[in-house]
């Protein structure tokens, strides 16, 4: 048993409670603010020796002297001479700890005075009820950090069931940017979660949406790992390594020729999938592009016309000179323009009710989007997705949507969760549980400003989700500017350094101002956590993720330029076929345009035919080569004799 | 003799209860009171002293004072006394005593308890036996010093030709007297030991005669604070309250009539600059030794740097060290 490292004291100013107690311990006692200690009662209760678990909140420190003034005179008014007085004023270390869990539990009374010990491995558990999930056979534990005071090291674990549902749910994470906190931890959490997820609970993948810069684009790259973050894998008992399966989604460009990801080199292209989407799947959530002066109910009324008559069918009318299929934004543009002229034509105002002015609008507007979503929207109505039906488990998704403009990122959002919250529901997504993990909700669900479709979004999963196994990971800089609702429903919170203007905000008022100041000043790799098991917060340590970060992918992997089309479609030909070669390709393409290229390009990428070479080939229409007419032989001319006037 | 009322502490009401299970017709004094034991002194006197450093006493200089100088001393030593009236019977104070007494030693100059030797905590009833009814009614039935609350018979005679005097003032001085005496033993214990085991010198709160060990060893230096009794005479009185800060005087022989001689002299602490002239005076008691003069030079370089940190919020700041101030807020909390 170890030492004892101070006593319960209580004075009636200030006395202990059911809640809070005060002890004191020698100077140099390895107590701080976030130890958890544990106090030994002195007097039985029903015969129980009882044992109380606390987690130091405040501390303070002050000796006997009785003003500051008398310091002063005691030195002569020169501090330098202090150091020279043969004694130490008499100094304490008094500190405030909030109880954790009194055991017995029943009757809840007040702390009594005894020994106050540091906590052990096996006491954090107690302290913060992990034993009630760590049970042989039920184990639902999943290591979050390591919990760091005095020489004890002991693995903090995250209930299953409280951080993906059933009971609770969602994750909410906040610090300041810069020191990417909010990113490694989601990364090691992920880890964690796909080593340490229980079997019999089902399968689990996660679907990160990259929103900046290049933090989530080397996940399958390995990472430098320091000593001392491998001593706290292997106490966490995860595998330093990169994440097995991961795949990569991101949009082309405008011009279309690369996609448009912090990943496009060409030695990471394997993995990236093109993320591009048709007129069907734009028009599902065409409010997400259409605020609410865009469409009114006469144009939402004429949106869903199309959707419902137009869209995929042969649609006839006697103001129309053709019968429409539409199927791609250009079929849409064209079969507006044939409206429009019929209405022209016959001088009408209105076509089936719809005024042509709310018919210019919506064709504007709608016409606009494969604009402000180029790269994402194609006008042909070529479709490449995420695999929604068959997600692999222990597989993460990541959705690169950091170079896009704001309106595709939020039609990305939309429709990627809306499709999984749908799959899910059918039970048929292909994995049980889905982690979706969303940076800047600052942005993307702030507390005040327009409800937007994805802060709706947002909140129907943060609400409904972890009834369907759809979890939210979510990240900011500021908690207390993200919509109530949001985090107050993630279950689990975790915080890392934290600006001082925002612990100021009422949400950190239940912290005491030394936790604040923890906060304030926690380094790398360190966090705060609550989770619905943990009566307090409570300080660990996580290492830092075994994964290429992003300043270092970016330097080994730079971002590949704006390349020319042959080049681009040689790039992407050869994930497929390593046999093409630039002249093959610059054959083949000669005769067309960049459309046709760029067409035949991503119906072969999407295919992924056994024989590329000639699927490729098969994409382009036919053209019979122009061939220069040869030069007519023109016949010798005879010269007239003089003679001869008739030339004959 | 002020006495004060501060409300029964937790050894005052076990103290009474024990009293009222054993003798019949107590009453009890309200929240108990405590005697302020400093108000009960001798009268101010002069009394004259050999002067063992030159012919005269002077003032000297005492060499080598910086703002950097260290102090000899591995500790300090000092005791306490409670003194409560926690009943009365038939107008006969009944008075509960506590003395403690510690050595608390330095070591990188933090001061904690000296390992060797506990700080001692003495609970005792002081009684004028003989104007109450007989022992065996009493607390512990009889006197019995290991008992563990002893009774102590203020009304023994204290000299040849003592009598009790019943007045109520004058048992309760002979109480103090008791408890003084009590509190002196158990100082005289500790210092004792220390000398025995002799670690170093030792800062001793009050005179350094009482005990023939203590008296004639190097290591226990006394320092007086006050001075009701004060040994000059004439000019060497006005030498003596003239001293400045940093100042002593010759060194000289105190020999009490009942106690040991050793040798002692005045230092000035503090510049007196608007205050009396005991301000910041002390009196330091050493054994006897053969360079008398350069060994009082030492002890009041040590006793001068002793004088940081201040001994405030104390009102005898001025006077007394930080290390007996934190000695007796130690015996405060333990007793």
């Amino acid at each position: 048993m170890s030492e004892a490292l101070g006593r319960v004291v209580a004075t009636e100013r200030k006395p202990n409670t059911p809640h809070e107690f005060h002890f004191w311990t020698a100077i140099d006692s390895p107590v701080g603010i976030g130890t958890i200690v544990r106090v030994d009662g002195a007097q039985p209760i029903d015969g129980q020796i009882p044992h109380i678990y606390g987690i130091v909140v405040e501390g303070f420190s002050y000796t006997d002297l009785q003003s500051p003034l008398h310091d002063v005179l005691g030195h002569d008014g020169l501090p330098t001479t202090a150091g020279y007085a043969p004694s130490e004023r008499t100094e304490i270390r008094l500190y405030t700890a909030a109880v954790l869990r009194q055991i017995p539990e029943e009757p809840l009374q007040p702390v009594p005075m005894g020994q106050v010990f540091l906590a052990d491995e096996a006491d954090v558990q107690i302290a913060l009820r992990m034993d009630s999930y760590l049970r042989e056979g039920a184990n639902t534990g999943i290591p979050v950090g390591v919990y760091r005071a005095g020489g004890t090291d002991a693995v903090i674990y995250l209930d299953a069931d409280f951080l993906l549902g059933p009971e609770a749910a969602h994750l909410n994470i906040t610090g300041v940017s810069g020191l990417a906190t909010k990113t490694s931890a989601v990364e090691w959490l992920l880890s964690s979660l796909f080593t340490h997820f229980p079997e019999d609970k089902g399968s689990i993948a996660a679907v990160a949406f990259n929103v900046k810069g290049p933090d989530l684009c080397y996940l399958d790259q390995p990472g430098s790992v320091e000593e001392s973050d491998q001593v706290l894998y292997e106490k966490l008992r995860v595998e330093p390594r990169p994440f097995q399966h991961v795949e990569y989604f991101a949009p082309y460009t405008a011009k279309g020729l690369s996609l448009n990801t912090f990943r496009n080199n060409e030695a990471l292209l394997d993995k990236v999938t093109p993320l591009t989407w048709g007129l069907r799947e734009v028009l599902q959530f065409a409010e997400v592009l259409l605020n609410k002066d865009d469409v009114d109910a006469k144009a939402d009324a004429l949106i869903d016309f199309i959707k419902e008559n137009i869209l995929d069918k042969e649609f006839r009318d006697p103001v129309l000179t053709k019968t429409h299929k539409v199927q791609s934004f250009a079929d849409l543009d064209a079969w507006f323009r044939d409206v429009l002229q019929g209405m022209e034509k016959r001088d009408g105002e209105s076509w089936r009710t719809h005024h042509v002015a709310t018919i210019r609008k919506v064709r504007n507007r709608l016409s606009n989007i494969s604009t402000r979503c180029a790269g994402l929207v194609t006008d042909t109505g070529d479709v490449s997705d995420l695999p929604f039906g068959s997600f692999a488990d222990r597989t993460v998704y990541v959705v690169d949507v950091a170079n896009l403009e704001e309106d595709a990122q939020d039609l990305i959002f939309a429709r990627i969760v809306s499709k999984l919250r749908e799959h899910l529901e059918r039970r048929d997504l292909g994995v049980k549980h889905l982690v979706v993990f969303v940076d800047e909700l600052n942005k993307y669900a702030p507390g005040d400003g327009a409800d937007t479709y994805v802060r709706k979004m947002l909140l129907d999963i943060a609400e409904r989700g972890r009834y369907l196994g759809l979890v939210l990971f979510s990240a900011q800089q500021f908690r207390s500017q993200v919509h109530r609702r949001v985090v107050g429903n993630s279950g689990t919170a975790l915080f890392g350094r934290m600006d001082a203007d925002e612990l100021s905000t009422p949400g950190y008022a239940v912290l005491s101002p030394a936790t604040r100041t923890k906060l304030a000043t926690l380094e790398k790799g360190q966090l705060m956590i609550r989770h619905p098991h943990f009566t307090q917060p409570i300080f660990v340590r996580f290492p830092r993720p075994s994964v290429m970060q992003g300043r270092e992918g970016a330097e080994r992997y730079p971002q590949s330029s704006e390349i020319p089309l042959d080049a681009a479609v040689l790039r992407t030909l050869r994930q497929l076929d390593p046999t093409i070669t630039l002249p093959w390709v610059q054959e083949i393409t000669a005769l067309y345009n960049d459309e046709e290229i760029i067409r035949a390009r991503n119906a072969t990428l999407l295919a992924r035919p056994a024989d590329v070479k000639a699927y490729f080939i098969a994409q382009f229409r036919k053209i019979i080569p122009t061939h220069t007419p040869a030069r007519p032989m023109a016949a010798s001319i005879k010269s007239a004799p003089e003679n001869d006037p008739y030339g004959f | 003799m002020p006495i004060l009322s501060s409300g029964a502490d937790a050894a005052s009401r076990v103290a009474y209860r024990l009293l009222t299970e054993r003798l019949a017709g107590v009453s009890a004094v309200n929240d108990s009171v405590d005697v302020e034991t400093s108000a009960i002194v001798d009268q101010p006197q002069l009394r004259a002293a050999q002067i063992v450093e030159g012919t005269a006493l002077r003032a000297k200089k005492v060499p080598n004072v910086s703002r950097g100088m260290a102090s000899g001393f591995a500790a300090f030593l000092d005791g306490s006394q409670k003194v409560r009236i926690i009943a009365q019977r038939e107008g006969i104070p009944l008075v509960f005593g506590i003395t403690t007494a510690a050595v608390r030693s330095r070591a990188n100059r933090r001061l904690t308890t000296w390992g060797h030797q506990k700080p001692a905590v003495q609970h005792r009833f002081y009684l004028p036996l003989r104007l109450l009814p007989p022992l065996s009614e009493i607390v512990g039935a009889q006197v019995d010093e290991n008992a563990p609350w002893p009774v102590i018979d203020t009304s023994a005679p204290e000299s040849k030709d003592d009598q009790v005097n019943p007045h109520p003032t004058a048992l309760i001085e002979r109480a103090v007297r008791a408890v003084d005496r009590d509190r002196e033993a158990l100082e005289d214990k500790l210092a004792e030991a220390w000398c025995t085991r002799a670690e170093g010198p030792i800062f001793i709160d009050g005179g350094i005669s009482r005990s023939d060990k203590v008296a004639t060893s190097a290591c226990a230096i006394g320092v007086v604070e006050s001075h009701r009794t004060l040994y000059v005479e004439g000019n060497a009185l006005r030498t003596v309250l003239n001293l400045a800060k940093g100042e002593r005087s010759s060194v000289f022989r105190v020999s009490p009539r009942l106690r040991n001689s050793v040798l002692s002299w005045y230092l000035r602490l503090r510049d007196t600059t608007g205050h009396d002239a005991l301000w910041g005076l002390v009196r330091i008691e050493m054994s006897e030794c053969e360079n008398p003069g350069d060994r009082a030079d030492e002890i009041s370089r040590w006793v001068l740097a002793e004088t940081s940190p201040l001994a405030l919020p104390d009102g005898r700041w001025d006077k007394m060290s930080y290390g007996i101030r934190e000695a007796e807020e130690f015996l405060r909390a333990i007793s």
